[in-house]
């Protein structure tokens, strides 16, 4: 018997704008102007922040911080494709994610500084908080997908993940069950070419990480991920895939990681220069505001009024944020369980008397330094 | 000799065993060309080359697995898992393979392989990376468990944890890498697995503990010496298997006990130590033996991390109420 072809299988890059803010108008996305200026004022936003957190952490007002420089496109944009009961399961490098949803940024700076309140979604969303473990939160959104699928509610689960977290097993486990059910569920590859020191290339020795799908039953395509208007587009048809029923898509969006991997990496020791500086021509916050200068969305003026309202927002974010009560240490007993049991009950008896002795000895105004140094 | 700190002794462990073994390689996540995280493995990759100090991709589970069919196979493994916190992710090849390939093969394989990882708090970490998670460990037969506090012993214990026959799982202090320096010698040496150390001697109590809580241990003794009580700390630096021996002479002569640790305290190591102790010396034990560790709930976020891993005053408040105990 003759070899016969039983699977042919072809993964399409997606590109819209260039970097030189030029479109391609077949592929432009048909959105009203007030999103195209929506994802411009938040991707300016972000990029403020981004820095500004930057320097809080340099100058030692913020804990260890993972930037998203580079990264607004596939931050922002796809959060904004969403409708808020749509589950939107964010990477520890998700606070972009969370801000277009509608977190104040004070609490992404509360949570990076070591405060556990850091987390406050607004009450009508389906925001998932992040895992630090990384791409443990990969089956959790097929499980998430699945609720929805079963309540009927037209719903859909956007996962993020790195080119890192494609090596673990949760990312073939859940795209396993989102192709056997049908999930709606949208896995968004932020392929920022580096997991801490590891470049893409080691990562895996597939052409792409987008192909990947095909193995599953659901949906690869690659984007430019620095070009807002083609990660629109392709997040956009990923969730109208799923709220059709038609299953589980991967969207690859070939992004840079332009920081270091957080404040506590020095990223100068495995990559050089010059990568980075072939990718700032790619910037995407460049691109898209040649592209809405083009077409007349904005000009000048309006530039420099979104910047200077940025700036005037992410202060007033820092100040919320340095302005916050130090937590309570008894606050750690809280939110345990739904009932504390009888060891958590004397366990807090015993460190308010720890903490009355503390005090009697002048100790607990103190904040001892960390005694070692991370990493 | 010369004066390391705790992960220059690891570094020249690691360093002698390449040189000595050709099998012994080293994975793990950023462990090559970054030197790892904290730098443990730096210049290995440099001085051994990529295909014996290996970055791996991202998958934890991956590198453990690996591990044990590299070690199946002959090779001496040498795998890092990045954080502490990560560790949930490989435990099915710990608990599953690791430990049972001995005896499920009836003796004709053995896992001659080690798996690293950073332990413990008090860094000012994010979330996930300041954990204790030694009881899973010590919990599941057929590994053995050891972390250092001295870099003389962090360089002797991963020498023999590499020549071990049997898997080893060897945690490192994070807080202790660059705070805590001492002779290391330059000779290629084994600290043996399964015997303790007298930290620091003493009459009226022994206090038991290991890793970065042995440093607050005797911080903590110097201000009982203060108050008239002398305590003897025994820095256990293998976990499993117990150096009972140690434990048994050092509260045969105290009569009392309190075990320190960074974990919770419901199900942790220091319950079976207090266990133990209870079991084969109640009669000669002078009052109950106590616990000092972390609260049973979840590691919060470093603000509050000092008020969840005890610091030298709840181990001087945890002596002094084993002291006023009356006999059992």
């Amino acid at each position: 018997m003759p070899l016969t072809t039983v699977h042919e299988a072809k993964t399409q890059r997606l590109e819209i704008l260039d970097p030189e803010g030029r479109v391609d108008a077949a592929l432009e996305p048909k959105a009203p102007k007030e999103k195209l200026l929506e994802l411009y004022k938040k991707m300016t936003e972000i990029r403020v922040f981004d820095e500004r957190a930057l320097k809080l952490q340099r100058q030692g007002r913020l804990g260890t911080y993972p930037q998203i420089i580079g990264q607004e496109a596939t931050q922002i944009v796809p959060a904004c494709c969403l409708e808020p009961k749509d589950w939107l399961v964010p990477t520890y490098r998700g606070q972009g994610a969370y801000f277009a949803r509608g977190m104040q940024l004070r609490y992404s700076l509360l949570y990076w500084g070591g405060d556990d309140r850091g987390v406050k979604f607004p009450a009508e969303n389906n925001d998932l908080i992040f895992a630090i473990p990384v791409g443990s939160h990969m089956t959790q959104a097929a499980g998430l997908a699945w609720a929805e699928k079963l309540k009927k509610t037209n719903a859909v689960a956007l996962c993020w993940l790195g080119d890192g977290a494609s090596s673990k097993g949760d990312f073939h486990e859940a795209l396993t069950f989102a192709g056997v059910h049908k999930l709606p569920l949208i896995m968004l590859i932020e392929n920022n070419q580096w997991a801490i020191s590891l470049p893409r290339a080691q990562q895996c020795a597939a052409e792409t990480l987008a192909q990947k799908a095909w193995g599953y039953g659901a949906h690869g395509i690659q984007v430019d991920g620095n070009d807002p208007l083609a990660v629109y587009r392709a997040v956009s048809e990923a969730v109208a895939r799923g709220r059709k029923g038609e299953g589980p898509s991967v969207v690859e969006c070939l992004t840079y990681r332009m920081g270091h991997h957080t404040t506590a990496d020095d990223a100068s020791r495995y990559r050089t220069a010059a990568e980075v500086d072939g990718w700032k021509a790619k910037d995407p916050l460049a691109r898209y505001t040649k592209y809405l200068k083009a077409k007349g969305l904005l000009d000048d003026a309006a530039i420099a009024a979104t910047l200077k309202d940025a700036e005037a927002m992410v202060a007033d974010e820092v100040k919320a944020y340095e302005a916050f009560p130090k937590p309570s240490p008894l606050d750690m007993f809280a939110n345990n369980y739904d009932k504390a049991p009888w060891m958590l009950v004397e366990q807090r008896a015993e460190l308010a008397e720890v903490l009355k002795e503390k005090a009697s000895r002048n100790e607990i105004a103190e904040v001892p330094p960390a005694e070692g140094r991370f990493p | 000799m010369a004066q390391k700190n705790l992960l220059q002794g690891i570094n020249d462990g690691l360093r002698q065993a390449m040189e000595k073994d050709p099998k012994v390689l080293v994975l793990g996540e950023d462990v090559g060309l970054n030197g790892g995280v904290f730098r443990v493995t730096e210049g290995l990759q440099k001085a051994f080359g990529a295909e014996r100090v290996v970055d791996t991709p991202l998958a934890e589970l991956g590198i453990v697995g690996a591990s044990v069919g590299l070690s199946l196979a002959g090779m001496r493994p040498v795998c890092e898992i990045q954080f502490d916190g990560f560790l949930p992710a490989v435990m099915d090849q710990v608990i599953c393979h690791m430990g049972r390939m001995r005896n499920r093969s009836q003796g004709r394989n053995s896992l001659p392989m080690v798996l690293r990882a950073p332990h413990g708090g008090l860094i000012h970490a994010p979330e996930h990376h300041s954990e204790s998670p030694e009881a899973y460990f010590t919990h599941t037969p057929g590994i053995k468990v050891v972390i250092p506090s001295t870099p003389e012993d962090a360089k002797g214990l991963i020498i023999a944890a590499i020549n071990d026959p049997d898997p080893v799982v060897y945690f490192e202090p994070k807080r202790l890498y660059r705070t805590v320096k001492g002779e290391v010698p330059d000779a290629y040496y084994e600290t043996p697995i399964g015997k303790a150390r007298i930290a620091r001697a003493g009459t009226d109590l022994t206090l038991i503990s290991w890793g970065a809580m042995v440093h607050t241990c005797l911080k903590a003794a110097e201000e009982l010496e203060t108050d008239g009580v002398s305590v003897e700390i025994l820095d256990l630096r293998t976990l499993t298997p117990l150096d009972w021996d140690a434990i048994s002479a050092s509260v045969e002569k105290t009569g009392r006990a309190l075990i320190a640790h960074e974990a919770p305290n419901t199900g942790s190591w220091a319950a079976e130590i207090s266990a133990l102790i209870h079991e084969r010396l109640h009669y000669k034990l002078k009052g109950p033996v106590q616990r000092v560790g972390a609260w049973d709930i979840r590691q919060p976020l470093f603000q509050l991390e000092k008020y969840y891993i005890p610091d030298a005053h709840r181990v001087v408040r945890g002596v002094k109420k084993a002291l006023n105990r009356q006999p059992v």
